[in-house]
Parts: structure tokens; sequence; C-alpha cells
């Protein structure tokens, strides 16, 4: 019954957002239906745990509800918008009072390999000139910045992941997303 | 520490905020400077931009069932109160203020009644600051700024019609004091089916997307007088 995120393009995730706004419970409803799943599989991929992706998930989108009056369509995507409320939430998760770090095997579960997502990034512009750039960077700073972004993994747990020391990783991150801007701005 | 005079080190944390490899107290600070520093959040914004196109790679996965009943529940949604029956308290509850506005309205020629009257209010202060009227035969609404204050310079305030379940239909822009906008049929027609009129910020000129893009400031019911 949900209609997939990609068969509403951003001007009606708008609409809806702007309505949500208003107080249009179901305009809110439909925007749940549209972009749940993707959320979902944002939460899931950071967090490793059903259940807490689950509990992220609530929360962000009560979240989306209490504050769809500050969207500002000019600085983001609608899109971009709640993927980035739903990152940070899962980021601040991980880092709770109680925190239960991640394990050293989960650690090793994660793809070691250019990781998995990046390789479907295609198609439309921006993704395209953005698998470019990425492309166009050294396969560490890459494989760092990629993980960083897909998995929630910080530089500390980074170092881990790749048996590096944490310098040598926080240079990797700072350099590869300064080439990575810079790229993108000649593409643009 | 601040990291207002150094762009290298500003932009630095931007992009490490968007990616999410800052945390701790970094995080925390950074967290708290954007609170009152717009250019580092439109840093942190563009990053978010630019790093977009990834999220869209990740697989989906639908949540269980279970998760939207309990926004529901979180949000107090399970009453029946819908948007419209909420926004027809306001409506009753506004109904002092409609009287007290249309006494003060200037008096109407011969024959005309302002049929339609919304009046707009800030949800932070509720007080009105907007009022907008309709003759029912005519194509013309008046649109009296009551706060001057509403007007941000380098920026338009567009008034938009809510229709019941559809999508909002701009009326035009609020010029700052008492403005005439065009109606693109008579108010019966324009207003007849609006129980709602909303104001959002936009870029000046308007929105360019015709929908509203800005936060939403004011909003109130339109009600038809007789």
């Amino acid at each position: 019954m949900a209609p997939p995120a990609q068969a509403l393009d951003g001007s009606a995730l708008q609409a809806l957002l702007a309505r949500s706004a208003l107080g249009d419970r179901a305009a809110f409803r439909a925007l749940y239906q549209a972009t749940a799943a993707k959320l979902f599989g944002v939460a899931l991929r950071i967090l490793r745990r059903e259940d807490w992706a689950e509990e992220v998930l609530q929360e962000c989108y009560v979240s989306v509800w209490r504050h769809a009056r500050e969207y500002n369509a000019t600085r983001a995507a609608p899109m971009t918008w709640m993927t980035s409320i739903v990152r940070n939430r899962c980021l601040d998760w991980l880092r709770r009072p109680n925190p239960e770090p991640l394990p050293d095997e989960a650690l090793e579960s994660i793809e070691s390999e250019n990781p998995g997502p990046l390789a479907s990034l295609e198609q439309a512009r921006d993704t395209a000139a953005l698998a470019r750039c990425l492309g166009g960077l050294d396969a560490r700073q890459r494989q760092a910045i990629a993980l960083a972004f897909f998995d929630g993994l910080s530089h500390a747990e980074l170092a881990r992941h790749l048996r590096e020391p944490l310098g040598t990783v926080k240079t990797w991150v700072r350099r590869g997303l300064a080439r990575l801007r810079n790229c993108l701005e000649l593409q643009g | 520490m601040n990291c207002r005079d150094k762009p290298a080190l500003r932009e630095r944390l931007a992009a490490e905020y968007a990616l999410g490899t800052l945390r701790g107290r970094a995080r925390e600070r950074l967290r708290r400077w954007l609170r009152d520093d717009p250019e580092l959040a439109r840093g942190v914004a563009a990053w978010e931009a630019r790093l977009a196109p990834m999220a869209r790679a990740i697989e989906p996965v639908a949540p269980p069932a279970r998760v939207w009943p309990k926004i529901e529940q979180q949000l107090n949604f399970k009453k029946p109160s819908s948007f419209w029956k909420t926004l027809g308290l306001i409506a009753s509850g506004a109904a002092a203020a409609l009287i007290a506005v249309a006494v003060l309205l200037p008096p109407q020629r011969a024959g005309g009644t302002a049929s339609y009257i919304a009046i707009l209010t800030d949800p932070k202060t509720s007080h009105p600051v907007l009022v907008a009227t309709a003759e029912r035969g005519e194509t013309v609404l008046r649109v009296n700024t009551l706060d001057p204050a509403i007007h941000v310079a380098g920026r338009s305030l567009e008034l938009w019609a809510l229709p019941r379940g559809g999508a909002p239909r701009s009326l035009g822009l609020v010029s700052h004091e008492r403005g005439l906008l065009k109606l693109l049929a008579p108010a019966d027609q324009s207003l007849g089916d609006v129980p709602a009129l909303a104001v959002s910020l936009e870029p000046q000129g308007g929105s360019p997307t015709g929908q509203p893009t800005g936060p939403v400031l004011y909003t109130g019911p339109c009600v038809k007088y007789w």
C-alpha cells in the first residue's frame, strides 16, 4: 500500500511536509508511507539492531512532525533533511550514557571490500557526480568515508576496523572530504 | 574556543559533522554553535546535500507495521479529532476576534459585506497578525497586515489557500500594509472550499516551486460569514 519513496519526487514530499507543518495528519501519514522504508534502511545499517532502529525511526518521525515548520526547502531536499535527522539520531543513540560498545566481531563483520552500497550509486545526475568523485579518491580515503557514512563508524572505530593508527585514519577522512568537495565543485 | 574567524577549520568541522565522524564533546560543541551561526549551519547543510546521494544507495527495509501506530500514539493522534475539526474549534474560539475585526473593518460599500474573513495568528504569541477579507461575488481579496513587524527584509511573505484535501494554492504575496490580491475566480469559488489560509516565508518574489518552500509562519481559519 505504501508507495516507495522513489515514486514520490522531491516536490511531492515537499508538499507533504508543508501540509504536515500545518497539522495535516493525513499528509503526515502519506509522508511516512513514502519515506519510512528508506529511513529504516539507513538506521538499520548504522545501528545493526532492529529494535534500536525501530525506536530511532519512531523518535525521528515524532521529531519531523514537531519540527516540520522549520523545514526550509531552499536549503535541503526533503529526503536529505529527514535522512540527516535519522543519521544524527543514530549517532546520538550509539553514544548514550550506557553504551554497549560495538564488539570487535561487529566491526569485523562490516564488509571490508569497497563497501556495498557504493557500487549501486548510479543514474541520477548528482548521484553520478558523487560516484565519479568518490571513484577519484584514493581507495583508503574512499573506504574510510564510506564506512563513516554508511555504517556510522567514528574515527576510533575506523582505526580499529582498518587496523591503522588513529591519526592516519583522520587524515584520510579529512583529505578525502576536501578532495571530494573540490571534485564536486568542478563537476558542478 | 571559537571557529568563527577560521574558515578552514569551520569547513572541516562542517564536513565531519555531516559525515558523522565528529563525536563526543566536539560534536556537542558544534551543535551549540549551529544554533546561532547560520553560516556554519549552511556549511553543514551543503555537506549533507553533497553526501545525500550516498544514502540513496542504501537498500530500503520496510519497518514493522507496529511503528506507525506507536508514532500516532506518541503524537496523540488517536482521538478522532481531525485537522479540520481542530480548525473548526479554533474558528469558534476565534469568533470573538472575528466579530471585533468585523467591527473595525472599513465600512463596506452599499450592498456589499465581507463574506469571507480569515484571521491569521502567530502560533507563538496567539496574536493576530494579518486579516484577509473578500466579498462573495468579487474577485478581490483585501489583505491587511496588523503587525508590520512580520515583514522580513529581503524575503517575501506568501499567502496560501489550503483547500480541503488539496495542495496549498498561492493567493499572492503579502504587501507591506494593505493590499488587494486578485482572485482567479469570484470568492465563492476561490474560497468556498478553503477552511484555512496560511503564510509562508519565501525567497524574494515568492515560492519558486508553486508550493510553500519556507517555514509556515502564520495560519488561521477562513470563515464564511453567512
